[in-house]
């Protein structure tokens, strides 16, 4: 028997007397390949929060309110027995109104689970790659500058992010105060009449008029709950709505288009066929169909938006993968046995970046004002203060108390053309193919 | 290309039958969360559920419900309190009277704006006209229309910040186009004046009230007409056959009218075909809530308030089918406008 191996490059592990093709590669792989510490916390993170999640929705739904019973009308044997009280023994947790109560935490509603894990995933997969790469920040900066509206654009919305999360955190959810009501901005001088009783001993009243006070810079709603408190937790829900949901749709939306161009075929044809269909309907009216019959908490809001937003982010994504798919790079990754898994993620995936970039920029400013404008109907989530609900709060005050609807407005308006200036100018850094002052 | 046509037309079969089918599972199937609220109005609930049949089983519910939408019996409206589809005949003229004037104006003025913009492309103006589409396509429409308000009605006083519904009905109620009425007639309640004043749809008090609702819901449609328009005339600003004209001394306004306008025109045109079916679209619903106008959108929006089922159902398929037709139109109309378009690739 001859040595088939070449002594020169032989090692002395067991790999010189193979042929290529009798060697187990995923051994070899997975012996050599290890996780670094990065990806390990970021599995992490995602494991504590789908435990953390699953724990709360099974408590919830199924231990306290057997949410299945409810809908279906038939009991799963067993559920009955299950009792939500236990929760109670485990040290640091407790059960409120069927909810987990968290040490520090405490009750984490839902909307904030989601919200958590997209401000994490926005660090993982934007902000640590920029950070441990400073010549591709470079490059970047140097490409976003140019772009003086848009460097503007994203200082303010990056004030709005953070003046929204922390102010949230630190004011409480603006609370109606009778007598209170009507208190013009600051600067604004009003009939005194259409300002409340205790309203007018807070503000400068004088002569008839009275006269905004800095207790209340933007002055008040005709409940009395105070603009700017209510200006700035509209902040973090907007934000919040926005970034959850398209990252929502964006998932979903590339993990079909993705799907769809690597198997081809007849997968290609049932998610596009369903695709087809989906972008026949205007949006805003399924929205109004399902919030009225399913209720709107902010919860099921991210999870309407981003279950039909996604259809044309697909569409976009997969002419574009479509044309990396005949790369000689895919050929040669499929050629060398890599799974498809592997090539989705480490080659199509990456190379469809830009579209994935530009459809994020269309949906956020797109998914903002929809729920400004379910909230102004109405619709929206009671129990939070957001931009479209106190907008609406004016509407029937507009000739005496004009300010209530105007003030929150001018930043819902800011901030999506913030976003779409950004949007503009990420596609131009981003993709140099479209250069220009498109 | 009849193919594809029939093709175009099952699917939106399909679609149809979708939305319909989710329309159902949402109003039917699941717990209906809004009538147990509503336990206090416990004759309506009863009625609705004798009227839906709740003890029928599901199958039946959902044929009988497919036969009688397609057949007009769109339910009762408590509301109103007359039929659905009447409501929907009274209300569907307000929203074509400001929906179709700001569709046409619309449609041409982005056109124009935007065909001067690519021709005129990185001057001050294409600037100015490309930040102008940016805002319009940005500002929520909903919101601009307060803020008209409260400029123009609340500052400046021109107008009234409520809807004079009446103005466009003679005195009879019904609605005319132009008609002569005194202070007995329902517009002018609380008014006394001599002699006769104009009533009617043309009539130049309701014209005014009109102004605003046309303006608002104008602006997405020019910003985003004027986008399409600019991106297509640039294809073809530099085309060969534009700078051979060019050579041989065309003047320019021909060179605009013939040689990029005429191939620009096919797919803008299919646009414009889509839009004239769609007057009723998410930014008109919320335009109507704000100013007042009693037409679908308001209808819709009050019933959801008002928790009257079958005028909140058919409110939202109406438009929804709507744009389902229009987007059916569009498409057709551009496979048979373009014959450079191929019709069997969906990328």
């Amino acid at each position: 028997m001859t040595d088939r191996s070449d002594p020169e490059t032989a090692t002395d592990g067991g790999l010189a007397d193979g042929k290529f093709e009798e060697i187990n590669w995923q051994d070899v792989d997975s012996a050599e390949y290890t996780r670094s510490l990065k990806s390990k916390l970021w599995a992490a993170v995602l494991g504590i929060w789908a435990l953390g999640l699953g724990a709360n929705l099974f408590v919830r739904y199924v231990m306290a309110d057997d949410l299945f019973h409810e809908i279906a009308g038939v009991s799963i044997p067993g559920v009955a027995a299950l009792d939500p009280t236990w929760i109670d023994t485990i040290p640091g947790l407790a059960v409120a109104d069927g909810w987990i109560q968290f040490p520090v935490l405490g009750v984490v509603a839902l909307h904030d689970w989601l919200w958590s894990i997209t401000l994490a995933g926005i660090a993982y997969y934007a902000v640590v790659p920029l950070y441990e790469k400073p010549r591709m920040r470079r490059y970047y900066w140097r490409q976003f500058r140019k772009n003086k509206a848009a460097v503007i654009s994203g200082i303010f919305l990056l004030v709005i992010f953070l003046v929204g999360v922390v102010g949230s955190r630190v004011t409480d959810q603006p609370t109606e105060q009778a007598g209170l009501d009507s208190i013009p901005p600051v600067g604004i001088s009003i009939d005194s009449f259409v300002v409340g009783p205790s309203g007018q001993e807070v503000a400068d009243c004088s002569g008839g008029t009275c006269t905004g006070t800095w207790e209340h810079p933007l002055g008040t709603t005709t409940s009395g709950e105070d603009i700017l408190i209510s200006v700035i937790h509209g902040m973090e829900i907007s934000m919040m709505v926005g970034l959850t949901a398209t990252a929502l749709s964006t998932v979903i939306a590339a993990t079909l288009a993705l799907l769809a161009v690597y198997h081809g075929g007849w997968v290609d044809e049932i998610i596009f066929r369903w695709v087809d269909i989906q972008l026949t309907f205007p949006a805003f009216f399924l929205y109004l169909l399902i919030v009225y019959s399913i209720g709107g908490s902010l919860f099921i809001l991210i999870m309407i938006f981003g279950f039909i937003e996604w259809g044309g982010g697909a569409r976009l994504m997969r002419s574009e993968a479509l044309q990396r798919r005949e790369e000689p790079y895919v050929t040669a990754s499929k050629a060398a046995g890599a799974s498809p898994l592997w090539t989705m993620r480490r080659h199509l995936l990456p190379n469809i970046s830009n579209t994935i970039i530009t459809y994020v920029s269309l949906s956020i400013p797109s998914i903002i004002l929809a729920e400004a404008a379910l909230a102004f109907l109405g619709l929206g989530d009671a129990t939070v203060t957001s931009w479209g609900q106190t907008i609406s709060d004016g509407r029937a005050e507009l000739s005496r108390a004009w300010w209530i609807s105007t003030i929150p407005g001018i930043f819902l308006f800011l901030t999506v053309l913030a976003f779409n200036f950004v949007g503009d100018a990420l596609r131009d850094a981003i993709d140099p193919r479209h250069a220009g002052a498109e | 290309m009849k193919w594809y046509i029939l093709q175009r037309i099952a699917w939106s079969a399909v679609a149809a039958l979708l939305i319909l089918t989710v329309g159902f599972i949402l109003l039917d199937v699941v717990p209906d969360q809004n009538l147990q609220e509503a336990q206090f109005q416990a004759a309506h609930v009863e009625a609705a559920e004798e009227r839906r049949g709740l003890d029928e089983p599901l199958v039946d519910r959902y044929v009988s419900f497919l036969v009688n939408f397609f057949q007009g019996d769109w339910g009762w409206s408590y509301e109103y309190d007359q039929t659905v589809w009447t409501t929907i005949v009274e209300t569907l003229p307000y929203s074509i009277m400001y929906g179709a004037p700001s569709i046409i104006l619309s449609t041409f003025l982005g056109i124009l704006i935007g065909l001067y913009s690519a021709i005129h492309q990185y001057t001050k103006t294409d600037y100015v006209a490309t930040f102008a589409a940016f805002f319009g396509i940005s500002i929520p429409n909903w919101w601009f229309a307060i803020i008209l308000l409260v400029i123009f009605g609340t500052f400046l006083g021109w107008i009234d910040v409520g809807f004079n519904a009446r103005l466009a009905e003679n005195a009879n109620g019904n609605l005319t186009w132009l008609a002569s009425a005194d202070d007995s007639h329902q517009a002018f309640v609380g008014q006394e004046f001599e002699g006769q004043r104009q009533v009617g749809i043309l009539s130049p008090a309701n014209l005014k009230q009109l102004i605003l609702p046309i303006f608002v819901s104008m602006t997405g449609g020019i910003a985003t007409m004027m986008r399409y328009a600019r991106a297509e005339a640039l294809e073809y600003v530099d085309a060969e056959f534009v700078k051979t004209a060019r050579a041989k001394g065309v003047s320019s306004w021909r060179i605009v009218a013939r040689h990029i306008f005429r191939p620009a025109a096919v797919p803008l045109a299919t646009i414009l075909v889509g839009r004239f079916l769609g007057i009723f679209l998410a930014g008109s619903y919320l335009i109507e809530v704000v100013f007042g106008i009693p037409g679908l959108g308001l209808a819709s929006y009050e019933a959801i308030i008002e928790q009257d089922q079958d005028l909140v159902l058919v409110t939202l398929l109406i438009p929804t089918f709507l744009v389902l037709v229009s987007n059916l139109a569009q498409d057709v109309a551009y496979v048979i406008l373009d014959p450079r378009i191929s019709y069997g690739d969906r990328a």
